[in-house]
């Protein structure tokens, strides 16, 4: 097989050497946080790879736009059809969403929520994607200079999409809502039930509730409740109806309201901080009864 | 001269590795994109000496984890055992595209599934995601698809085709 056995050897040697060197480099990643010698690697390897990373996707950009221009025409004219049926159904929705608003707007006064769209946010476009399927992240073009700090909400227009995990001066690491590491405090908006988020890795969240006295309707929007992220934010929808199976504790899915394999333009959240939360906008035994209960705040 | 390829057969990996960041971020059929920087690595370690395919497939890895979301040394780790693989086998290869092709298949499975373990061992959860088969299987037949001009581009630039004065 190689040359010789000596050859062998040396490279079994080093095989197991290279192996042993990633396990503890993995190990005190893992093991470390904050300023480790990682997070420096990190931090500077990203300096000098964001530049091209950020050449080859304004290069590719118009190119992937111009193949897509050219998809997009031969599906027009079924589009058009199905925008059809889909406006006459919008419509019909434009009559519920009144009276929804108007059960969001009693919601915020009740919680006191502050509506998303009064936050200070910077605008970054995505330039990278995750290095492998298993990744879910993104890497935007705007940094520590913009005012980017790790733990700030990343939102688009359809709600939210995660939130920053690695800064340098020029670019920043966004980690996506549906990252198993990455967990979202939230409110279903019609029950004002609290709960958790964590993503899978796919395109569904799961969300765990422990103190479910009512079900989970399919279609029911689900909030962010101001505990790590800015409170108000969409997070997605339940995706089907669903009562608590033991005791009080509840565990659905929901689907996410951005569209990840979309995203172009995101917006960071750089006004607000998890320290402006309310701590008793966070606790369900607060806000639960306050509006499924109207008669218990009466007391 | 021996430098110098390693050198080459670096810039290659990082290449690999940039565009899978980048460009596959849009090309993405079927919601998944190849897996570049595991193609790359099995096409160099079919050509390099051992220790120096070990030596560039283990700093491609490291490059893939800085740009990447997990624990740094994963991919470092993944690429390794695969390249290891990939030498083990390449003297084994019967000639034959089909071969050829199911073991670019089957080595871009283990690499995948032995990220995926390494990355479960340190807090990823990869393993219990639903369709993690796709995640497994859907990349490995695209580096299929990828693999004769990969095995190309790498030979023409890592070994230049031998010149004699017959030719």
């Amino acid at each position: 097989m190689f040359p010789s056995g000596r050859r062998l050897d040396r490279s079994t040697a080093l095989f197991v050497t290279l192996l042993a060197v990633g396990f503890l480099v993995a190990t005190f990643d893992v093991r470390s946080s904050g300023d480790s010698f990682t997070t420096v690697i990190r931090g500077g390897a990203q300096t000098l790879v964001s530049p091209v990373q950020q050449g080859i996707d304004f290069l590719i950009r118009p190119v992937v736009g111009f193949v897509d221009g050219i998809s997009n025409v031969a599906g027009l004219s079924d589009q058009n059809v199905r925008l059809e049926a889909e406006v006459r159904q919008l419509e019909q929705r434009l009559l519920e969403t009144s009276a929804l608003e108007r059960r969001l707007a009693e919601l915020e006064a009740i919680n006191d929520l502050a509506p998303p769209e009064d936050l200070a946010t910077v605008t970054a476009r995505i330039y990278s994607a995750g290095a492998s399927t298993f990744d879910q992240i993104r890497l935007v073009n705007r940094g520590s200079d913009d005012g980017i700090i790790v733990g700030q909400a990343v939102i688009d227009e359809d709600g939210l999409v995660g939130r920053v995990d690695l800064v340098t001066k020029t670019s920043a690491r966004v980690r996506l809502i549906t990252d198993p590491l990455v967990s979202v405090g939230v409110r279903v908006q019609d029950t004002n039930q609290t709960g958790v988020t964590t993503g899978r890795g796919d395109e569904l969240l799961r969300l765990d509730m422990f103190d479910a006295t009512q079900p989970v309707r399919e279609g029911a929007v689900v909030l962010t409740d101001g505990s790590l992220f800015p409170p108000g934010i969409v997070v997605g929808f339940a995706d089907e109806t669903k009562s608590a199976d033991v005791g009080f504790a509840l565990r659905t899915t929901v689907d996410p309201s951005a569209a990840f394999s979309q995203l172009d333009f995101v917006k960071i959240v750089v006004g607000w901080s998890p320290l402006d939360a309310d701590p008793e906008a966070t606790d369900p035994l607060v806000n639960a009864p306050s509006f499924t209960d109207p008669g218990s705040e009466r007391e | 001269m021996t430098n110098g390829k390693v050198i080459i057969a670096l810039g290659l990996v990082v290449a690999a590795v940039l565009i899978q960041t980048t460009v596959f971020q849009h090309i993405r059929p079927f919601g998944y994109a190849p897996a570049l920087g595991l193609l790359t690595v099995i096409a160099l370690a079919r050509l390099l000496e051992p220790e120096q395919a070990l030596f560039v497939a283990f700093t491609g890895g490291f490059l893939q984890d800085i740009v990447g979301g997990a624990p740094l040394g994963l991919w470092a780790s993944t690429f390794t055992i695969v390249a290891f693989i990939t030498l083990k086998v390449r003297d084994r290869e019967i000639a034959g595209t089909p071969v050829i092709l199911l073991g670019v298949f089957g080595l871009t499975v283990i690499g995948q599934f032995t990220y995926a373990i390494l990355g479960t061992l340190f807090g990823q959860g990869i393993i219990n995601r639903p369709g993690f088969i796709g995640d497994l299987l859907v990349p490995a037949l695209y580096n299929v698809v990828l693999a004769y001009p990969i095995f190309w581009l790498v030979k023409v630039t890592v070994r230049p085709p031998e010149r004699s004065w017959a030719a």
